[in-house]
Order: C-alpha cells, then sequence, then structure tokens
C-alpha cells in the first residue's frame, strides 16, 4: 500500500475498531463522508458529520452520509447529554480554535471522545526546526506559511497534559511511527508520528 | 419568484412540450380549519415515465406565487419554459429519464385547482370568502388523493422550496409510509414574526382597495392595485440587497432632470420599473383572494403544531436533505438548520446544506452548480440505506 493511502486508512482502521457495533457517532470534521460510510457499513452505525465546506457536504450526501454543515461548536450545542456514543475527530484537532471547548462539549454530548492527530513533538520535526528555523512542509502540512490555513499544532505532550488536568481518562490509545503504520513502543512524544486517543470523562 | 431563465426548450436535456391535466376528487374533502368542499380540482402536469414497480415518482411542490407548471413549455411560442426548467429535465438535476416526476397546483390557488376563484357548485357563485381556510397541511392532503388516483403508494422524493419546503416536510409527517426521501430548500418550520409581518402588509394592500369588495368582485375587476403592491413588496423580501444591486444598481430610465409623463414621483430608477412590471404581470396571473388565502396558510403552518419539531418529525421515515442559502433573509440559514437539529435529535437520517449565494430567498430557482450536484446526488444516493436509527 502507498504512504498516502497508508496515512488515509489509519484513522478508518483504529479509530473504526474502537467504536462498537450499532453505536451512535458524531463525527467532527467529517470530510466526504467515507469514515462515516465506512463505519455505517462495517459496524452499522448511526452517524451523523459536521463539516463548514458545501463541497465536503455534497460528498456526504452522495454517499447517503448525514451530514450537517456548519460550525463544530455550535454544531455541538444542538445534542442533549450523552446523545452519542462517541465523537470522532480525526485529522481536524489541529484546525480548531480553543480546542479544549470542544473537547469538553464533546464529552458533553458523546460518552466518547476519540481522536488521531499528527504529533506535532515528532523527532524530525523538531530536527526540521532546529537545523531549517522554518515552518515545517511536508506531506501532512504540505502548505508553506502563505497559502496554509490556520493550524494549531498539537503534540503528544500537550495533548496528555491536557487530559491529565482535565481529569479524563485515556481509555484507548495508539503511538504510530512516522510510518504511521508501526506501532511505536518507546518514547512517543518524540518517536510517534500519528497518535489516536479514546477519553472519557 | 424570479423569472424563470429562458432555456432552448425543445432541445435535447428538456422536457420540451408539455400539457396539464386535471384530477377532480369526487369526494367530500373537510378543511383542518372546519368547512367542507364536496370534492375539488387539481391542475397538475407529470414529466417522465412512471416504471412498472411505481416507485419512481418525484413530487415537486410549488411556493406562494408558483403552479403546477415547473418545466417544458406548452407550444413552440411560449416565452418562458416552467419555473423550474433548470432544474427537471431528461439530465438534468431531478432527471427526468429516471423519475416520474408530477406536481400540482396546490388546494386553494387560481392555476386551475380549486380555490376562492372557483364557482361554489352549491351555489353557482365564486367562493370568495366563503372558501374555507386552507392550510398546508390541506394542501397536502389534497395531493394524496391526486397520488392514489395515479396508483403510486410510495414517494421516491418529495422536493420543494419555500412554501414547497413546508409541503415536502409536511408530507413526510403526514404519510410517513408515503415517503422515502424529502428535500427542503429555502424554507421553514414556521415562520417568523418577520415573515408574519411582510405577509401582513401585503394582505393590508389587497384587503384596503376597494376593488377587493369583501373578497366577492369578477375577475379582472378586483384588487389589482393591491395585489400589484402585494407582489412588489413580497418580490423584495425573494431577493436580496447584493443581489438587486447587481441587477439594477442605480440604474436610471430617466434623466434626474426629465419629469416623466407621472412627474416627479414617475418611474426614475431601472429597479422601480422592474417592480412595477412584477406587479403588474402578477395582477394578471393571480387571485387576489388566493393570495390571502394562502399568505394566511403560510403565517399558520407550524410544523410541530405549537410543539417541538422533534416529536412530529420522530414520525418521518423518510431520510431528509435541508438546503439553506446565506443571502436568504425571508428564510434564514438558522430556520432551515432548526428543521435539521431537530431530525438528528430525533435519530433521523437528516442533512443540512447550506450554499452561498447572493440572490437571497429565490436561490433555490436560479441555475447554481453547487445546489444541482446536492439534489442529484442526494437522490442517486443507495435507497437501502437505513433511514433511522433503531
Amino acid at each position: 500500500m502507498k504512504r498516502s493511502a497508508i496515512k488515509r486508512e489509519v484513522d478508518l482502521q483504529i479509530l473504526g475498531d474502537w467504536v462498537s457495533e450499532g453505536a451512535r457517532v458524531l463525527d467532527l470534521g467529517c470530510g466526504r463522508g467515507i469514515f462515516l460510510e465506512y463505519l455505517r457499513q462495517n459496524k452499522r452505525t448511526y452517524g451523523v458529520g459536521v463539516d463548514n465546506q458545501i463541497e465536503k457536504v455534497s460528498g456526504c450526501v452522495k454517499r447517503g452520509v448525514s451530514v450537517y454543515q456548519g460550525d463544530i461548536e455550535q454544531a455541538l450545542r444542538q445534542f442533549p447529554d450523552g446523545f452519542f456514543d462517541w465523537v470522532l475527530c480525526s485529522r481536524t484537532l489541529q484546525e480548531l480554535s480553543r480546542p479544549q471547548d470542544i473537547i469538553r462539549e464533546s464529552l458533553r454530548v458523546g460518552k466518547r471522545f476519540a481522536v488521531g492527530f499528527v504529533n506535532h513533538g515528532y523527532w524530525r520535526n523538531r530536527l526540521h526546526l532546529l537545523w531549517h528555523g522554518r515552518r515545517i512542509i511536508n506531506e501532512v502540512f504540505p502548505e508553506g506559511w502563505g497559502e496554509s490555513r490556520r493550524l494549531n499544532p498539537i503534540a503528544v505532550g500537550d495533548f496528555e497534559d491536557f487530559c491529565a488536568r482535565e481529569g479524563l481518562t485515556i481509555t484507548r490509545r495508539a503511538y504510530l511511527r512516522g510510518d504511521w503504520h508501526t506501532p511505536c513502543k518507546l518514547f512517543p512524544g518524540l518517536f510517534a508520528g500519528y497518535v489516536l486517543y479514546e477519553v472519557s470523562r | 419568484m424570479n423569472d424563470a431563465e429562458v432555456a432552448p426548450v425543445l432541445e435535447e436535456g428538456e422536457v420540451g412540450l408539455v400539457e396539464y391535466h386535471d384530477f377532480v376528487s369526487e369526494e367530500p374533502f373537510a378543511f383542518e380549519e372546519g368547512g367542507e368542499l364536496p370534492g375539488f380540482t387539481l391542475r397538475y402536469e407529470t414529466y417522465g415515465k412512471l416504471n412498472a414497480a411505481r416507485d419512481n415518482a418525484i413530487f415537486i411542490f410549488h411556493a406562494l406565487s408558483g403552479d403546477h407548471h415547473c418545466a417544458g413549455v406548452y407550444s413552440l411560442q411560449d416565452a418562458k419554459p416552467g419555473w423550474w426548467n433548470n432544474m427537471i429535465g431528461p439530465g438534468k438535476p431531478i432527471d427526468t429519464s429516471k423519475y416520474f416526476v408530477l406536481c400540482s397546483n396546490c388546494l386553494g390557488g387560481c392555476q386551475g385547482s380549486t380555490g376562492p376563484s372557483s364557482i361554489n357548485p352549491a351555489t353557482g357563485r365564486r367562493f370568495g370568502l366563503s372558501f374555507p381556510q386552507v392550510s398546508v397541511r390541506d394542501m397536502v392532503r389534497a395531493q394524496s388523493r391526486l397520488l392514489d388516483h395515479l396508483g403510486i403508494e410510495t414517494l421516491h422524493c418529495a422536493i420543494g422550496g419555500s412554501m414547497g419546503g413546508m409541503q415536502a416536510l409536511q408530507w413526510a409527517i403526514e404519510y410517513p409510509d408515503r415517503v422515502r426521501s424529502l428535500i427542503a430548500m429555502a424554507t421553514t418550520s414556521r415562520q417568523s414574526a418577520q415573515a408574519i409581518a411582510f405577509n401582513e402588509v401585503g394582505r393590508c394592500a389587497i384587503v384596503q382597495d376597494p376593488g377587493w369588495h369583501e373578497g366577492d368582485y369578477e375577475p379582472g375587476q378586483g384588487p389589482n392595485l393591491g395585489l400589484a403592491v402585494a407582489r412588489m413588496m413580497a418580490h423584495i423580501t425573494y431577493l436580496s440587497d447584493e443581489g438587486l444591486d447587481r441587477k439594477f444598481g442605480r440604474v436610471r430610465r430617466r434623466e434626474r432632470e426629465s419629469a416623466g409623463a407621472g412627474g416627479y414621483f414617475d418611474v426614475e430608477f431601472e429597479v422601480e420599473s422592474y417592480l412595477r412590471y412584477q406587479g403588474k404581470s402578477f395582477v394578471n396571473r393571480f387571485d387576489a383572494n388566493s393570495y390571502l388565502y394562502i399568505s394566511k396558510a403560510l403565517d399558520r403552518f407550524d410544523l410541530g403544531q405549537g410543539g417541538p419539531i422533534e416529536e412530529v418529525v420522530d414520525k418521518m421515515q423518510a431520510r431528509a436533505l435541508v438546503v439553506g442559502f446565506t443571502s436568504d433573509w425571508l428564510f434564514p440559514p438558522r430556520q432551515n438548520r432548526e428543521i435539521v437539529h431537530a431530525m438528528i435529535r430525533a435519530g433521523k437520517n437528516a442533512s443540512y446544506a447550506e450554499i452561498d449565494m447572493d440572490l437571497g430567498h429565490d436561490s433555490f430557482l436560479v441555475r447554481a452548480p453547487a445546489l444541482y450536484e446536492l439534489v442529484s446526488g442526494f437522490l442517486a444516493a443507495d435507497e437501502h440505506l437505513p433511514r433511522a436509527h433503531a
């Protein structure tokens, strides 16, 4: 499998495995609905996606995936406590402003919050910054500073500190090496390229 | 509604020549708010073919001032095709080579269906104000008889914008097992004070016109001025500041110094001329009493019947797509979103999409690739999808 394909599938496989049969799932930043379609087909879930771009929303509609076009925070506010079994956030966390508010709200409407993100503290990133002293441009963040969207990069330490401070329990985790495939056993803050967590209150 | 787009009507990919039909129901019909008719007529059109399983029907619902003629032309001399000709046709988003498309003039209307301008068989005179108060639900219940008559058990989709969106929603609630999916655009589950306010101005203009005579007038002799003013005002609410500015700006019909035939207050700006034309041409095709009745039906429409809409949408089995338009200030995006919030809270398969267009409420009627993609994508999405979570 090509590297880019592995990267696309990692959330499907790991987060998809965590979600249980027939669960109610909310996917924040659902894109074209591929993940929710996969969950419906493989886990018979009731899924709803949230995305703010019409092209993405259109992709969901075509797949028969329920989607809500709009702002994530505003969407979360519409649901009663514990409405969803899982709130998923696959490669979206680094684009959120005040992500702590969104995680708190996700754990109000959902019983569990499952997230996958690129570890900004990965050793290559550290080396890049040390060596070049410039913003990182790679496969995952291909845009240069000038054309980039707003980013709020996150590292393993940031997320785990946040969970500890908030008293959240990390119920499952997966650290993957730079290939986003091989499990990372040592110093994930340094050697993990991609990480996934499931947290609950 | 906006002027329908002028399109080449006999080319491939067009519905082409069409004709209307009249469905006459001879069973008594009891109105929601009281009153009864011994029967009624609905004028309708169909495009495309009903398949052998009779399960490819799409019901289109028109807006306040619309009618059953939503695609094609009646003759080659027709200047304009039906009001949604850009959306409906072979290969178009609502594809008549796949679907059997049907649209009827609503009960209470004046384009061939029974309404206040029809003759009351009991008296031999026009109903006028003796016509029962008609509701959106009454319109839907009348349409269900048409569907029975055509031998169609379930709709592949119920589609409409504005008042048509209300009907699509009402259909899915009134007849949950007859609607497999619905698309509602630029609509609301209950009108806001602002929308009611606009309708009230229109009604005031009509009833204060001396030609109205408590609704008792002959065709053409009615409150033409009042109806024209109502239409002019309503038409503004269907557009937007940006849309009007782009179309007319401050372009003048006459020089600042020159006085028109009507003096200082005669038409000066292009937009004035446009609105006056809209008002005048509306009078030729619409009945003032129908306008009063239908606008009142809109004001009273409440999908939730006074309660939260979750409770009623819970009955729904259809999967739903609701589309809001950013510049719609009559039924703004928020009101469209709220419908989907309620559906999702009720565990339904429902989506909300928002299209960024600057043409106001009438955005759903114009050529818009983003809307086309949503509609065709939604209609084609796997029909075997689960409709709701158990």
